[in-house]
């Protein structure tokens, strides 16, 4: 689990040494560290759980220091909007499509509706698919395709639409 | 041995098992539901997965999502610990059948020991002594008092799947006997799905003592000496120890040996325990086996200077037993269960947060614990916080290192059964070892 001590010591890290950038990730929770100055000194943990106030304090205190951190997940300049994510409800390998040389099911930007299949959850060679419970559109992908997820993990956030 | 173990438990148990798998150079996956996020366990092992929300039956009981972790963690061993799926035969049978190694008997051996009118089948045809009692389950009431008859009242109803002191009621005459056969029948039904029961003797002042074995992959099996668990609540252990005051090195050999044809004759392997009634003519009876590590295997662990539970990885990982011969017992242990309870209220659960944590320490003393001050207990699972165990010379300085210990131990914030325990072990009869399973009740 990352914690802000360990990415204290992921910026001391990088700071002694002559990288540019380190990436580090793990069930969908990535950061990047990078020596270059930041678009924005964002940072969102991608888990849907941990409280992300504490950890943007920390990282506007290290980005003065010269050191930047950064968002994969979306684009850094995005308006806040709200968003309603999508967890995973198995533990399993998250596929973005049917098979590896098909489509993938959504995209970012894309429009679903209720029950649109959103990606396949394989655990024991058995695949499920993920039906979408709501009807918007698809803003972030945080997870990559064939990553291992855990229960509860964020899958997609979507900007649900207003009711007609 | 191992590459990855994944740890099909929570609490101390969980820790008890990284820490064994730490020492043997073996890698850790920690699941977790999601009220145990910030448990000790999921902080010290190596991976962790979130597998469920908080119900047991949607988190370390689910088998597919403990599976499902095994596969994208790489796991190739699962430790079940002890509740939850260890004694779950079709999770060992899954897992065998899925090419991860279940640290433990096989299916078919805990299913053998887990029905109990059968477990009492198998002993009495090894020759083990077993509480007289019906031969297999008994059908109707009629059939119940034709068996009591033959025994000698009082009689015991149990739940042939029932276990760990749940699912039994007292027939102390005839009419007694019809009624509770009824309501024997009922409970069993709504408890574990089975409605079948049996009858056995009903033994008035037991003690309750049983035995350790460890077995093989290669036939081997060998008996590691008793514990006395006695001192129960409601057929829930409280304080166990070793050696037990009751026992001389013949009837250690005797009840040692009885356990060992226990487990050779369905061939067992990896840690089991095997239970028996002591009556006060030092008879001594079969009652259950329990086909897992337990509980207060660290009382055994004190006496024998043995690591149990890294005993079980190397056993599962094919390896010859470390003894082949019962070790002398050293020494006096004891344990003490420390439940957030609040035993001036009927033990009521205390789930909450810990404000306080300071446990004692000093020459043989062991806690093994998963809580620390700002956890949170959660009021899901059972309600162990740790456990007091303490190793001495012999049973008087042991009796008052584990009472100096509980004064030491501070738990603010929830509350504890702390207290309770140090009225049981300063009370003259528990000092004197001259105790039975009725013990807490007569207090």
């Amino acid at each position: 689990m990352f914690d802000l001590d360990w990415i204290r010591k992921l910026i001391e890290l990088i700071e002694e040494s002559d990288l540019d950038t380190l990436e580090v990730s793990r069930f969908g929770t990535r950061i990047v560290l990078s020596k270059s100055p930041p678009v924005s000194a964002r940072l969102s943990f991608a888990d849907g759980g941990a409280n992300p106030a504490t950890a943007v304090d920390g990282a506007r205190a290290e980005a003065r220091a010269g050191v930047g951190v950064e968002d994969v997940s979306t684009a850094a300049d995005e308006p806040s909007e709200e968003l309603l994510e999508i967890h995973s409800p198995m533990v399993g390998t998250f596929y973005r499509a049917q098979a590896p040389d098909a489509p993938s099911y959504v995209e970012v930007g894309d429009q679903v509706k209720v029950g649109q299949t959103l990606c396949i959850l394989e655990a024991m060679k058995l695949m499920n698919e993920l039906e979408s419970e709501v009807t918007g559109v698809v803003r972030e992908i945080p997870v990559q395709n064939a990553d291992p997820v855990e229960y509860g993990q964020v899958l997609f956030r979507i900007a649900e639409d207003e009711a007609g | 041995m191992f590459e990855k173990i994944l740890i099909a438990n929570r609490g101390e148990v969980a820790l008890r098992v990284i820490r064994a798998c730490r020492e043997l150079g073996v890698r850790t996956v920690a699941v977790y539901s999601e009220a145990d996020r910030d448990s000790l366990h999921v902080r010290f092992s190596d991976e962790d997965v979130c597998i469920g929300p908080p119900p047991a039956r949607d988190s370390y009981l689910n088998i597919p999502r403990i599976l499902a972790a095994a596969e994208i963690t790489g796991a190739d061993a699962t430790h079940p610990g002890y509740g939850f799926l260890a004694e779950n035969a079709e999770f060992a049978e899954i897992c065998e059948r899925s090419g991860l190694v279940f640290i433990g008997p096989t299916a078919d051996q805990i299913r053998k020991m887990g029905n109990k009118s059968e477990a009492r089948r198998t002993m009495a045809a090894a020759g083990v002594p077993i509480v007289p009692g019906s031969d297999g389950p008994v059908d109707d009431e009629d059939e119940a008092v034709e068996e009591a008859r033959r025994i000698g009242f009082p009689v015991i109803i149990k739940a042939s799947s029932g276990g760990g002191g749940k699912g039994m009621r007292l027939g102390e005459d005839e009419e007694g006997l019809r009624r509770a056969f009824v309501m024997a029948r009922n409970e069993a039904k709504a408890a574990f799905d089975d409605p079948t029961v049996y009858v056995e003797k009903y033994i008035s002042r037991p003690r309750h003592v049983e035995i350790q074995v460890m077995g093989d992959k290669h036939g081997n099996i060998v008996h590691l000496g008793e514990r006395d668990c006695s001192i129960q609540r409601r057929h829930q252990k409280l304080i166990e120890e070793s050696p037990s005051p009751a026992l001389d090195a013949e009837l250690r050999g005797e009840m040692g040996h009885a356990a060992v044809q226990a487990g050779a004759s369905i061939g067992y392997s990896n840690a089991g325990t095997v239970e028996f009634l002591l009556d006060e003519d030092r008879n001594f009876f079969f009652m259950e086996m329990n086909t897992r590590i337990q509980v207060e295997h660290p009382v055994t662990e004190a006496v024998t200077a043995m690591d149990l539970v890294k005993e079980q990885i190397r056993v599962a990982a094919g390896e010859e037993l470390t003894l082949r011969e019962p070790p002398a017992l050293r020494g006096h242990a004891i344990e003490c269960r420390i439940n957030a309870e609040d035993p001036e209220n009927g033990f009521r659960p205390s789930p909450g947060t810990i404000t306080a944590f300071h446990a004692p320490g000093g020459p043989g003393v062991r806690i093994d614990t998963h809580v620390y001050a700002g956890y949170h207990v959660p009021p899901y699972y059972d309600s162990l916080i740790a456990k007091l165990i303490v190793r001495a010379n012999d049973r008087p300085e042991a009796l008052s290192r584990a009472y100096h210990a509980l004064e030491e131990f501070i738990v603010e914030g929830i509350h504890t059964t702390i207290p309770f325990l140090q009225t049981v072990l300063s009370h003259p009869d528990f000092e004197a070892g001259n105790v039975d399973t009725h013990f807490i009740e007569r207090l």
